[in-house]
């Protein structure tokens, strides 16, 4: 039934990754991105990695198409009928780069040695049902899959506490780079002037 | 295709669980499904819908819906029926699929955040170790839907309601999102149940200063989800129609509708559970969990209990919905955005530090003691308060002017000069 | 087991489709069906619709979209923190304010720099 399940998934996901870059109206393909999204939330479900899948809702599904359809209202032509954007001249080597990379991570992951002792991912043999039981109660990879968020906090704040702290700084980074860039102080009304918005009776204590 | 299927395969080894369900899983999720999922919810939320009427006729001196049936009790099925008997109408120029995909989406998100909520004991549809996550992503799919609506109607006030209501839909779930993080700072894990479970130890986790704060925070930001008044900028039918669902009508008029309700239905059981102790009876009482013996009456008895004392909570966090609405008037566009991202994130940050003062100081201990308790009001209130003091302080302070606000942001267009224009 | 409970969701998902779906098809079976010219214009006050609909909008939406984003992100950061929170000592609490303090200093600089002002 997992087999099955997989199946459709992945069929799902390939779908609407396709779906994706054919559909020529905008918002349809940034639709079928997210949905592409949640076929990969669905993977991790199926990989035991609840957490994930829901980070992946919330994150992927849930602001980045969010972003993805103001950024779309940004645009000329949402229907992708306007004979200016079409990227006609670039198709051939969108092809040919697009198959090099899948080729590449192809190769990448049928070649992958096993790090140390470790086995590749390629030679994987069928693993036990972890969440399930079959391994001693309290080993930590159970318990890692059964209470996914305290032991990813657990790690974030011990093992990996730079690598949080730096993702700390590069989203305030980012927020003030996306400020910066995208905001112009020179479009706000001035003080001066009487903004749109008719402003309350003014709020003064003496007269 | 042959080849996935081959179980030597390592593609589809790799996850190789199995999945087992017994008779009795299967029942009780059937049961969940038909009775809970199809038939109960939906005919809560119709009544809901009644009980608004009659609530709001209430307050505005009318008598509300009589006519069908006693009381109009069966108005929720005519309405049913009429819905079900209207044209549907799809604007010419719309993208006809997405304008069918958009009230799917929002009541697949209203259906999926009611499956991890612990209604009583052993009465949780599912208990998943990440349920509190599940729930915010279940919630956070609506945005989306609503997007959909307005931009496929291909009408210029859809899609202005639409644009709008993603835009405060987005900026009020951010304090939803931060207000939850106390909770399972003092749960201790994202699981309902475990949060229900630490309820019964230490009490309703209202029942303390930054609790309050993460509630009241909850609380207003659920309302702005929800679209309700005050916060109903985006269907202002003097501005700009009904919004994003201007052009739906008929049935898939019903389908947003029906969601909206559910959505209330959801979140009122969610703050419930996460803030209100959930079927606990008495804020710090501790429910005598031990009648749960081993025989299957008191089981039942117990869960009976702890499911009327949930209820009734919703019931009366849905009136309070209801009696919001027909109390305040609608906010301005501009102070709506100000209000989730200077108010409320600002202080919903802060309370999570004040969140883990009150940890140290009374959940620490593994036991609730009223010694722990006082000591972490004293610790936290003051706290707080001060917070919320500050944090309207700075807003006013830049909003009047005066000589701290000269050359610094203002929050209106003309009001800086209001204090600094010699009259 | 966590996939058996998924498995439930995945039936409550195809439920709920299946609940929003099937009204439609009764309206599509007993409703009437008029389609006519007037009928199918957009609804913008009983007037014409003029010019195109699906225009450009400014930037504002964006930047708040972004916005959104990123503290999305930051409150996501925090759950697996507050559930761990329990084992760990005063040093998760110290580097969680760090971490606090960073994107307290995102959002006063948006402040400061008018970004939260809707205009």
């Amino acid at each position: 039934m997992i087999r099955v399940l997989f199946l459709v998934i992945a069929v799902t996901g390939l779908a609407s990754a396709l779906a994706t870059v054919l559909i020529k109206n905008l918002v349809r393909a940034a639709l079928a991105l997210a949905g592409f999204f949640f076929a990969v939330a669905c993977l991790f479900v199926l990989l035991e990695a609840e957490f994930l899948a829901a980070l992946q809702v919330l994150i992927y599904v849930g602001a980045v198409s969010i972003l993805l359809m103001f950024g779309i209202m940004l645009t000329r032509g949402v229907q992708g009928t306007d004979p200016a954007s079409r990227p006609s001249a670039w198709r051939l080597p969108g092809v040919v780069i697009g198959l090099a990379v899948f080729a590449l991570l192809g190769y990448a992951i049928f070649q992958e040695t096993g790090l140390g002792t470790q086995r590749a991912w390629g030679a994987i043999d069928p693993r036990p049902a972890i969440a399930r039981g079959t391994v001693e109660p309290g080993a930590p990879r159970r318990r890692a899959i059964n209470d996914m968020g305290k032991v990813v906090g657990v790690e974030l704040m011990t093992r990996y506490v730079v690598a949080f702290e730096l993702a700390g700084l590069l989203l305030t980074a980012a927020l003030v780079g996306a400020v910066a860039v995208a905001h112009r102080e020179d479009d706000e009304p001035s003080r001066g002037e009487p903004s749109r918005i008719p402003s309350d009776p003014p709020i003064t204590t003496s007269p | 295709m042959i080849e996935l299927l081959d179980p030597t395969s390592p593609l589809v080894w790799a996850q190789s669980q199995a999945v087992d369900l017994g008779w009795g899983l299967a029942l009780r999720w059937g049961l969940w499904l038909v009775v809970g999922f199809l038939g109960l919810f939906p005919g809560i939320v119709a009544y809901m819908v009644w009980l608004e009427r009659k609530a709001a006729a209430r307050f505005q001196d009318r008598i509300g819906p009589n006519r069908v049936g006693p009381l109009g009790l069966l108005q929720p099925i005519a309405d049913a029926i009429k819905l079900l008997t209207k044209e549907n109408l799809v604007p010419a120029g719309a993208d006809g699929l997405v304008h069918l995909a958009a009230p799917v989406l929002v009541i697949v998100s209203a259906f999926l955040m009611l499956a991890v909520i612990p209604f009583a004991v052993g009465m949780a549809p599912v208990d998943l170790p990440s349920g509190l996550l599940y729930l915010m992503a279940a919630s956070s799919l609506s945005p989306l839907g609503v997007f959909l609506a307005g931009w496929s109607s291909r009408n210029k006030y859809s899609l202005l309601g639409a644009m709008r209501a993603v835009a405060q839909l987005v900026s009020y779930e951010i304090p939803q999102v931060l207000a939850v993080i106390p909770i399972v700072l003092w749960g201790g894990s994202l699981s309902l149940v475990a949060i229900f479970d630490k309820q019964v130890e230490f009490g309703w986790f209202i029942a303390s200063p930054p609790g309050l704060l993460a509630f009241l925070i909850m609380l207003i930001a659920s309302i702005a989800e929800l679209n309700r008044t005050p916060f109903d900028i985006p269907e202002a039918e003097s501005e700009i129609i009904a919004g994003y669902h201007t052009e739906y009508s008929g049935m898939r008029f019903g389908l947003f509708f029906l969601a909206e309700y559910l959505s209330v239905f959801a979140v009122g059981c969610l703050v419930t559970a996460l803030y209100l102790g959930g079927g606990m009876p008495l804020p710090l009482v501790r429910f005598p969990m031990n009648l749960l013996g081993d025989s299957l009456p008191r089981l039942i008895l117990v869960d009976m209990v702890l499911l009327a004392v949930f209820m009734f909570k919703v019931l009366l966090f849905i009136l309070f919905m209801f009696w919001v609405r027909v109390t305040l008037l609608r906010l301005r566009v501009d102070r709506l955005m100000n209000f989730a991202w200077k108010y409320l994130t600002p202080l919903a940050i802060v309370n999570i530090l004040f969140a883990g003062i009150w940890y140290e100081c009374v959940i620490r201990a593994g036991v609730l003691t009223l010694g722990g308790w006082l000591w972490g009001w004293v610790v936290t209130g003051p706290l707080v308060v001060f917070a919320v003091w500050l944090v309207v302080w700075i807003n006013r302070r830049l909003l009047l002017g005066g000589p701290a606000g000269v050359g610094r942001p203002s929050l209106g267009g003309t009001r800086v000069d209001a204090g600094a224009a010699p009259g | 087991m966590i996939i058996n409970n998924y498995i439930f969701i995945g039936l409550l998902l195809l439920a709920a489709i299946g609940f929003a779906l099937a009204p439609l098809l009764v309206v599509r079976l007993i409703a009437p069906r008029k389609r006519s010219l007037s009928k199918s214009e957009p609804y913008e006050c009983g007037v014409l619709t003029v010019g195109e609909t699906w225009i450009r909008f400014r930037i504002q939406y964006y930047i708040y979209a972004l916005m959104f984003v990123v503290f999305d992100i930051e409150a996501l950061f925090l759950f697996p923190w507050a559930a761990a929170y329990a084992g760990l000592g005063l040093f998760a609490l110290v580097e969680m304010v760090v971490f606090l303090v960073f994107l307290f200093l995102g959002l006063v600089y948006a402040w400061a720099k008018g970004v939260l002002r809707w205009a």
